[in-house]
């Protein structure tokens, strides 16, 4: 078996299923803990509080926007781009539909791709710098978190080299860091995707049943 | 009767005094370790577990901390105050804990006396972290967590610990008891006000605490007013009439748990409908939000902070006042535990509104509003004061950017605060509080009597 078959093919089963798996395993083993029961008596409801926590906090409170502009512009930047590139992009619709789908869908133009992975790039790149330079993300940084940014930052140079589709090494190149990241992120505050509502929503529905929208 | 800056002063001249008195607890350093790590197995659940899953170390929480604000220090960012139950999770909670294991660090006996002054001296439990946290993480949560960690750890600042300790002994805070309540009343009933206390029934049970009986007293002048301005069955209890309650804010759950459910008895022994909780921030969720759960069932009663006690009666058209015959500007400060925490935001407004008074909202108001930043017990940390006066500077500036004259507030620590860094900043702007400016404006032939106020 070649190194391009190996990634192609086991390593990328390989780093799925623990991708899957782990997942699984950390939420299902939240899921498991207990909560409490609150018996005082609500003022406002819960349910509204929980949804309008989820939603608000798409948007910076004013009293942050203007000192937080440049890490939200970043941040919305990375994580749109990323997602446009994961669903969008032609090799990797192309990648599903031979890997696990057996169907595709239309791809955004090669144009388009570019200058998504390029935004995509420099939104990752000003977050990194941000938790670099700031003095409180410095300080609280773990080796974990720049392992996390590091991975995710491969992953993302070896697909904009692999832009031109012309090279099967930078395919294969791009595909191992994938899987790579595949492998750290049930292990990695990566996790906070599958969190981030989770956690809004039980502060607002906490403060929500107090009458306060947060 | 009136109280100025120099009964002020020889109030927190004492105060300052307080530690001495403490009884220090005594335990090895492994000792400590274990209680602590033994409480934060007891408080992680499903909810708190979430929230230290989902923190990625963005820092956001940090720019709408007063305490990072006013310094620049990164230690005081929200994010590193939860960073020892976020260790200890991540090594013996976490569904990855076998793995995480290898590469976070044990708490440590050092790493205890480190978080001290993070989790209490630049803490104040505010929640307003809470509001910019991309991830909804409630970190002030976690703090309460951690200062409930420390009390069973015996490591609570020497204040805070003498407050718990006198009253987990007799209820009682600064030595003031049921004698000096049933003084209090009968001087008020000298002027003419009636202050039934320890009656049999009653519909109302208000509750009043040292401070007032010592330092503000025209707070409890001007509540007393008020029940009997509107004919109410009123009283209050000398066995339960101190709200506050310092094994909350010290982190003492079962003394927190005790003091509540002595307020909470005596209300419902004598038949009541509702209890109105005095200008004090924490003495509110104290009762409101945790009552129940400290009883075990709801409660057979309404809880009212003070300030909503107020606007809901001027709302309702049974409250009027005189409106001032001034055009004074005054911004009003929501004590975080009774706004951002309690929900009570536009009540206090109506009374400001009822008063007349010209009301300039603050840049930070409502829900966003910056803690007076001595909340939680903060302000009784001597060691904590040049913190404090820093935050102070910042709602200087804000009361000052709105033309405000006047700060006006609903808690007495909020108050304390404010007049403390006054003093310490020779600021010349009165510090109000609501009840007093209602009980001026109450037509009922004493305001007079009434009318003094600090500064």
């Amino acid at each position: 078996m070649s190194f391009t078959e190996f990634v192609d093919g086991p390593f990328w089963y390989f780093s799925l299923s623990v991708f899957v798996i782990g997942i699984l395993w950390r939420l299902i083993g939240l899921l498991s803990m207990s909560g409490h029961t609150d018996l005082s008596r609500k003022r406002g409801s819960a349910l509204g509080g929980g949804l309008h926590s989820v939603m608000s906090r798409f948007i910076p409170l004013s009293t942050v926007q203007t000192r937080i502009r440049v890490r939200t512009v970043a941040s919305y930047l990375f994580h749109i781009g990323l997602f446009v590139l994961l669903l969008f992009a032609a090799p990797h619709i192309e990648f599903y539909k031979t890997h696990l789908l057996g169907f595709g869908w239309t791809p955004m133009p090669h144009w388009a791709f570019v200058a998504v992975a390029a935004i995509t790039f420099i939104g990752l790149i000003v977050l990194w710098l941000h938790r670099i330079m700031y003095p409180v993300t410095r300080s609280v940084t773990s080796a974990a978190d720049h392992i996390a940014s590091g991975l995710v930052f491969w992953v993302m140079l070896t697909g904009c080299m692999a832009l031109g589709e012309s090279s099967e090494f930078l395919r294969v190149l791009h595909l191992l860091m994938a899987e790579l990241l595949l492998l750290y992120f049930p292990f990695s505050s990566l996790m906070h995707a599958f969190y981030w509502h989770v956690s809004r929503a039980y502060t607002g529905a906490h403060y929500g049943r107090r009458g306060v929208k947060v | 009767m009136s109280v100025d800056m120099d009964t002020f002063r020889g109030f927190a001249g004492q105060i300052a005094q307080l530690g001495q008195m403490a009884q220090p607890v005594d335990l090895p350093d492994y000792e400590r370790v274990a209680r602590v790590k033994a409480e934060f197995d007891e408080k992680i659940d499903q909810t708190r577990a979430t929230f230290l899953e989902s923190c990625v170390r963005c820092g956001v929480c940090a720019e709408a901390c007063h305490f990072f604000l006013e310094t620049g220090d990164a230690k005081y960012a929200p994010v590193r105050k939860m960073e020892l139950l976020q260790r200890h999770y991540r090594r013996e909670h976490s569904p990855m804990r076998w793995l995480f294991r290898l590469w976070t660090r044990d708490i440590t006996p050092d790493d205890l006396m480190e978080w001290q002054e993070l989790v209490y001296d630049s803490c104040t439990e505010c929640g307003r972290c809470m509001l910019v946290c991309p991830m909804g993480i409630d970190i002030s949560d976690m703090v309460n967590v951690t200062r409930q960690a420390y009390a069973k750890a015996g490591l609570v600042p020497a204040e805070l610990t003498v407050m718990q300790q006198e009253q987990s002994e007799s209820g009682n805070i600064f030595r003031t008891g049921p004698d000096d309540l049933k003084r209090i009343a009968a001087e008020l009933e000298e002027e003419g006000i009636h202050v039934p206390v320890d009656k049999d029934k009653a519909d109302y049970v208000l509750v009043t605490s040292a401070i007032e009986l010592l330092l503000f007293k025209d707070a409890l002048r001007s509540a007393a007013r008020v029940m009997n301005h509107l004919k109410l069955s009123w009283t209050v209890q000398s066995c339960a009439f101190e709200g506050a309650n310092f094994g909350m804010l010290s982190g003492y759950e079962d003394v927190q748990a005790t003091l509540t459910n002595r307020l909470v008895g005596a209300a419902i022994s004598v038949g009541a409908k509702t209890v109105i909780i005095p200008e004090c921030g924490h003495a509110y969720p104290a009762v409101r939000w945790y009552g129940a759960n400290a009883l075990g069932e709801r409660l057979p009663f309404e809880v009212l902070h003070l300030s909503e006690f107020l606007g809901r009666e001027v709302r309702a058209g049974r409250l009027r006042l005189k409106p001032v015959d001034s055009e004074r500007v005054v911004s009003y400060h929501d004590p975080c535990k009774v706004g951002r925490h309690g929900g009570v935001f536009d009540e206090p407004r109506a009374v400001l509104k009822a008063l007349g008074l010209t009301h300039h909202e603050l840049p930070d108001h409502g829900v966003t509003n910056f803690c007076c930043g001595g909340g939680a017990g903060n302000f009784l940390i001597n060691r904590a004061q040049p913190l404090r006066q820093k935050t102070f500077e910042l709602k200087r500036r804000q009361t000052e950017s709105v033309g405000a004259e006047a700060l006006v507030t609903a808690c007495s620590s909020c108050r304390m605060n404010f007049l403390g860094g006054a003093d310490a900043s020779g600021w010349d702007h009165p510090i109000e509080s609501l009840v007093e400016l209602v009980g001026e404006q109450l037509d009922d032939g004493l305001g007079k009597r009434a009318a003094s106020r600090v500064r």
